[in-house]
C-alpha cells in the first residue's frame, strides 16, 4: 500500500540533522516535526445507500404509476372533453339550422303576406349632399302582391266531368208545380257555366 | 420404472406443445398475429368535412350539418337485436331488417345509419340507454342541407344518398362540376381501446381528415327565391312549358340571379322528375326572335350603314327568295325610322335594314356578341346553339337570322350579348363563380377569369340603348308594361316561333321573351326573362315585359340603384308624316 519509510517515520534521520540546526527546544522540533497522518479507515454506512437505491426504486414505480394512471386520466378527460366538444357542436349546428330556417326568404315572405304586407313599390332615393329627393316615391298597393305558393297542380278532366243534362218534358199534371225542376235544371245549367268559367280561367 | 412413466408423460406433454408450437409458428403465423393485432383494435374512417356553397353575401346555399353516424359494436348488440332494431327503425326511419343484420353481424364495428342530424342521434342513443341496451356508438358524419330548398336548386344541384363505402354521392349541379373542391380528403385513425377508451400507450395512429373549401358564388339568395317567384308566377299565369330569368350585373357580368322553372325541392330531389334538375337557362337552346334585332341593327350602326333616324318604308309584305316576310301587326306601307322600326318590331323594317350587310359580316359580329360558342361559366350541360354556316348561310337565312330566327341560342349567351349594348360595347363574359374555382374537368372558372371585349364601338351602344328605350314608350312602343317607375328603361321584346320536338319544324307555339336593362344611360343590371310555349296568346312585351319591371324594380330597390333623373330619348319613329295620329 504505501512505502515503509515513509509510513513508519524512523527517528534516526532527524537525530543526525538536529546538531546543524540551531538550538531549538526539544519541545518545539517536536512540534514542528512533520508526520505522516495515519490514513483514517472509514466504513460508508450501508443503509443510506439502500435507502437512497430503494427511495429511487420506489419513486420510480410510484411514479410511473402516477404518470400512467394520469395518463390514463388525461385518456377520460379526452373522451369527455371529445364528447363535450361534440355536444356542443350538435347544438351549435342545431341552431345554426334553426337561424337559416328562420331566414329562409321563403318562410319571411309568408309571414310578412300573413301580415298583410306587398312589396315595396318605387322608392324615392333622398341626396344626403344636398338635400335633394330623386325619384317619385309611390306607396304600394295590393297590385304589387307577388304569388309565392306555387298554384295547386291541375286536375284532370275527368274529376271534374261535366253534369249531364237530361232534357225532361213535363206531364200536364205537373206542369204548374214543376217550377222546381225547371229550376234545378237552370241550377245545373248554371253550375256547368260557372265550371266552365273557371276551366277558361285556369287555362 | 415409475420414474420412466413419469418422462415418457412428461415428452408426450412436451411433443404436443412442440407440434402446437410449429403449427402457430411455422404455418401461417400471419393470420394468428393479425388476429391478435385485430382484438381490440380499431380502424376509423375520419370523415372530411364538405365544403359550403355560398351566395355573395356568404349565406350558405347548400351547408354542411354536424350529422353523425351510428355505429354498433354487435358483440353487445346481438342479444337485443330485435327490440333495438325496433327502437332504431323507427326512431330514425331506416330499414328494420337491415339494421336487424347489423346488429347481429360478425364484427366488432357495424354502420347502422350514416348522416343522421346529431341532435337526433343523441336523443336515440339516450333512449337506447335508457332501455338498457349496450353496444352503440355515434361518431362524426357531416351531412347536407339546403336551408332555402328550391332556391337555385338547379345550380347548385344536390347529394343523393351516401354509399357506405365511398361518402357523398354528388348527383347534379355544382355539388356534381366542383365535386373534387367541395369533398376534401377523408383521413383514418387506427387505435387500440379498451373498455371504449383509447389505451394510450397503444398503437395509434392518425391520418386527419383535409375539409373541403367552400365555393363561392356570384348568386344573391334574396334576389334569387324573388326572381324564381315571379318567374314561376309569369310562366303559370301565361300557361307556359318552362321559363327562366336571368339577372346580370352590367358592369362585371356576374350573375346575381339564375332562375329556372320547373325547378325541384333540392332537399326532396326525388319528388320531382330528372328533367327539372338541368339548368334550362344553359342546357336548352331556342330560337332568340325579336330581341336579337338590337344586336342586328347595333351591328349595323357599328359598322356605319345605318343611324336611328335611317328613314325605311316598310311594305305589308317582303317578297323574298324562299317565302315572303310577315311583320306580327298587319299594316299598309309605312314609314318608319330605324328606331321605329325597333320599338314597333317590324321584321320586315329588320331585314331591309340588314341588307346593308352581307351573311357573313352579320354572322362575324353575332359570334363577337358571343352566340355559338359555349359561355363555359362552370355550369353543367351547357348547349352552345347554332349560328348557321358555311352553305346553310344563304341570304335567305341571313335575313331571318336578322331578326332572330334560323339560329339558336342559350339564354346566358343572349343575357350577355343584350348586356354587351349595357356595357357600352364591351362583351364581358358572365360568370357565376366569385373568384376562382377549377371544376372536376380541371377548367379554371369565375370571376378571376372574367375577359372583356370590344364588340362595337361606345357610340353605336349608346345609339341602339337609345332605340331600345323606344321600345317601352307608352305611346311608340310595343312593351310599356317593362316600364320600370322613376327609371329610364331600355329593353326589347321577342316573340320567336319555336321549333316543336316532334316535326322539328315551327309547330305554331312560341318562345316569348324580354331583355332590357336600367338605367339605360348608366345601367347596373341586365335582365333577360324567356318564357317556353305560352298558351294565354301573349307575346314578349305582355308576358315578359312585367316579369322584367318586377325583377328589375325590386334589383335597383335592392341595391339601393337611384335614378339618374334625366330624360329619355325623343327619337323619331316615323318619317314624311308630322302629325303622328297611331
Amino acid at each position: 500500500m504505501s512505502t515503509p519509510q515513509l509510513s513508519d517515520p524512523g527517528p534516526g534521520p532527524l537525530r543526525k540533522q538536529a546538531p546543524r540546526l540551531p538550538q531549538i527546544p526539544g519541545r518545539a522540533v517536536a512540534k514542528a516535526r512533520l508526520r505522516v497522518v495515519p490514513r483514517r479507515r472509514t466504513r460508508t454506512p450501508r443503509v443510506p445507500f439502500v435507502m437512497l437505491v430503494s427511495l429511487v426504486l420506489v419513486a420510480g414505480v410510484v411514479g410511473l404509476l402516477l404518470f400512467n394512471t394520469s395518463m390514463q386520466q388525461a385518456s377520460f378527460a379526452a373522451s369527455g372533453l371529445e364528447e363535450q366538444a361534440r355536444t356542443l357542436t350538435a347544438r351549435q349546428q342545431t341552431l345554426q339550422m334553426e337561424l337559416d330556417d328562420l331566414r329562409d326568404p321563403q318562410r319571411v315572405a309568408e309571414q310578412a303576406q300573413a301580415l298583410g304586407m306587398v312589396p315595396a313599390a318605387s322608392p324615392a332615393f333622398l341626396q344626403l349632399s344636398d338635400g335633394k329627393v330623386i325619384g317619385v316615391a309611390t306607396p304600394a298597393t295590393i297590385d304589387n302582391g307577388l304569388r309565392i305558393r306555387p298554384l295547386p297542380p291541375r286536375k284532370p278532366a275527368s274529376l271534374t266531368p261535366d253534369p249531364i243534362i237530361r232534357e225532361e218534358v213535363a206531364d200536364t199534371g205537373a206542369g204548374r208545380r214543376g217550377t222546381g225542376a225547371g229550376d234545378r235544371e237552370d241550377g245545373k245549367k248554371r253550375d256547368r257555366q260557372d265550371r266552365q268559367d273557371r276551366q277558361a280561367r285556369r287555362n | 420404472m415409475r420414474l420412466r412413466a413419469g418422462f415418457v408423460v412428461i415428452a408426450m406433454v412436451l411433443s404436443f406443445f412442440g407440434a402446437r408450437l410449429v403449427q402457430l409458428q411455422a404455418i401461417d403465423p400471419q393470420s394468428y398475429a393479425d388476429m391478435a393485432a385485430a382484438e381490440g383494435s380499431v380502424e376509423v374512417v375520419l370523415p372530411a368535412e364538405r365544403g359550403e356553397i355560398l351566395d355573395r353575401n356568404g349565406i350558405a346555399l347548400a351547408g354542411s350539418i354536424e350529422g353523425v353516424m351510428i355505429v354498433a359494436d354487435p358483440l353487445w348488440t346481438a342479444p337485443d337485436a330485435k327490440p333495438l332494431a325496433q327502437l332504431l327503425s323507427t326512431s330514425l326511419g331506416i330499414d328494420y331488417f337491415e339494421t336487424l343484420e347489423a346488429l347481429r353481424a360478425d364484427s366488432r364495428f357495424e354502420y347502422v345509419a350514416r348522416r343522421v342530424p346529431s341532435t337526433l342521434a343523441n336523443d336515440v342513443l339516450d333512449d337506447a340507454e335508457a332501455e338498457g341496451y349496450k353496444g352503440l356508438f355515434t361518431r362524426r358524419d357531416p351531412a347536407r342541407d339546403y336551408p332555402a330548398r328550391d332556391v337555385a336548386a338547379n345550380l347548385i344541384g344536390f347529394l343523393g344518398t351516401p354509399d357506405p363505402e365511398e361518402g357523398a354521392r354528388p348527383l347534379a349541379g355544382f355539388e356534381l362540376t366542383f365535386d373534387k373542391l367541395l369533398s376534401g380528403k377523408d383521413g383514418s385513425a387506427h387505435y387500440q381501446v379498451s373498455g371504449g377508451n383509447r389505451i394510450p400507450l397503444g398503437v395509434n395512429t392518425i391520418e386527419k381528415a383535409v375539409d373541403g373549401d367552400d365555393l363561392h358564388t356570384t348568386i344573391d339568395l334574396d334576389l334569387q327565391w324573388y326572381v324564381q317567384r315571379v318567374l314561376r308566377q309569369t310562366v303559370e299565369d301565361a300557361g307556359g312549358s318552362s321559363g327562366v330569368a336571368v339577372v346580370m350585373d352590367s358592369r362585371t357580368g356576374e350573375i346575381t340571379a339564375l332562375a329556372d322553372f320547373p325547378t325541384y325541392d333540392a332537399t326532396e330531389p326525388l319528388e320531382s322528375p330528372k328533367s327539372a334538375y338541368v339548368s334550362r337557362a344553359l342546357a336548352d337552346v331556342y330560337e332568340p326572335g325579336s330581341v336579337e334585332k338590337v344586336l342586328t341593327m347595333s351591328s349595323l350602326i357599328d359598322a356605319g350603314k345605318v343611324t336611328p333616324r335611317t328613314k325605311l318604308t316598310v311594305p305589308p309584305r317582303l317578297f323574298r327568295q324562299d317565302r315572303p316576310i310577315k311583320d306580327w301587326f298587319p299594316h299598309d306601307t309605312i314609314r318608319l325610322t330605324l328606331a321605329g322600326v325597333l320599338a314597333q318590331s317590324s321584321n320586315i323594317g329588320t331585314v331591309l335594314a340588314a341588307d346593308q350587310f352581307s351573311p357573313a359580316a352579320l354572322s362575324r359580329y353575332l359570334h363577337k356578341f358571343g352566340l355559338g360558342s359555349t359561355t363555359g361559366i362552370g355550369v353543367r350541360g351547357e348547349t352552345a346553339g347554332i349560328i348557321p354556316a358555311g352553305p346553310l348561310l344563304t341570304s335567305q337565312t341571313k335575313d331571318r337570322m336578322a331578326f332572330g330566327q334560323s339560329l339558336s341560342v342559350n339564354a346566358i349567351q343572349m343575357a350577355a350579348a343584350v348586356n354587351t349594348i349595357a356595357n357600352g360595347g364591351v362583351r364581358v363574359s358572365p360568370s357565376i363563380i366569385a373568384g376562382a374555382a377549377t371544376t372536376d374537368d380541371g377548367v379554371e372558372v369565375g370571376t378571376d377569369t372574367t375577359t372583356t371585349r370590344q364588340v362595337i364601338s361606345a357610340d353605336a351602344a349608346k345609339q341602339t340603348m337609345k332605340m331600345m328605350e323606344k321600345v317601352v314608350d307608352p305611346e311608340d312602343g310595343v312593351a310599356p308594361s317593362a316600364q320600370v317607375p322613376g327609371y329610364r328603361v331600355a329593353g326589347k321584346t321577342g316573340t320567336a316561333q319555336r321549333v316543336g320536338k316532334e316535326c322539328g319544324c315551327y309547330d305554331g307555339t312560341f318562345t316569348v321573351s324580354f331583355a332590357g336593362f336600367a338605367p339605360a344611360d348608366d345601367p347596373r343590371f341586365t335582365v333577360y326573362v324567356v318564357v317556353q310555349d305560352p298558351k294565354n296568346g301573349g307575346g314578349g312585351g305582355s308576358v315578359g315585359g312585367p316579369a322584367f319591371s318586377k325583377i328589375m324594380s325590386y334589383a335597383l330597390r335592392r341595391y339601393a340603384v337611384p335614378p339618374t333623373g334625366t330624360k329619355p330619348s325623343d327619337l323619331p319613329v316615323e318619317w314624311g308624316r308630322p302629325t303622328a295620329d297611331q
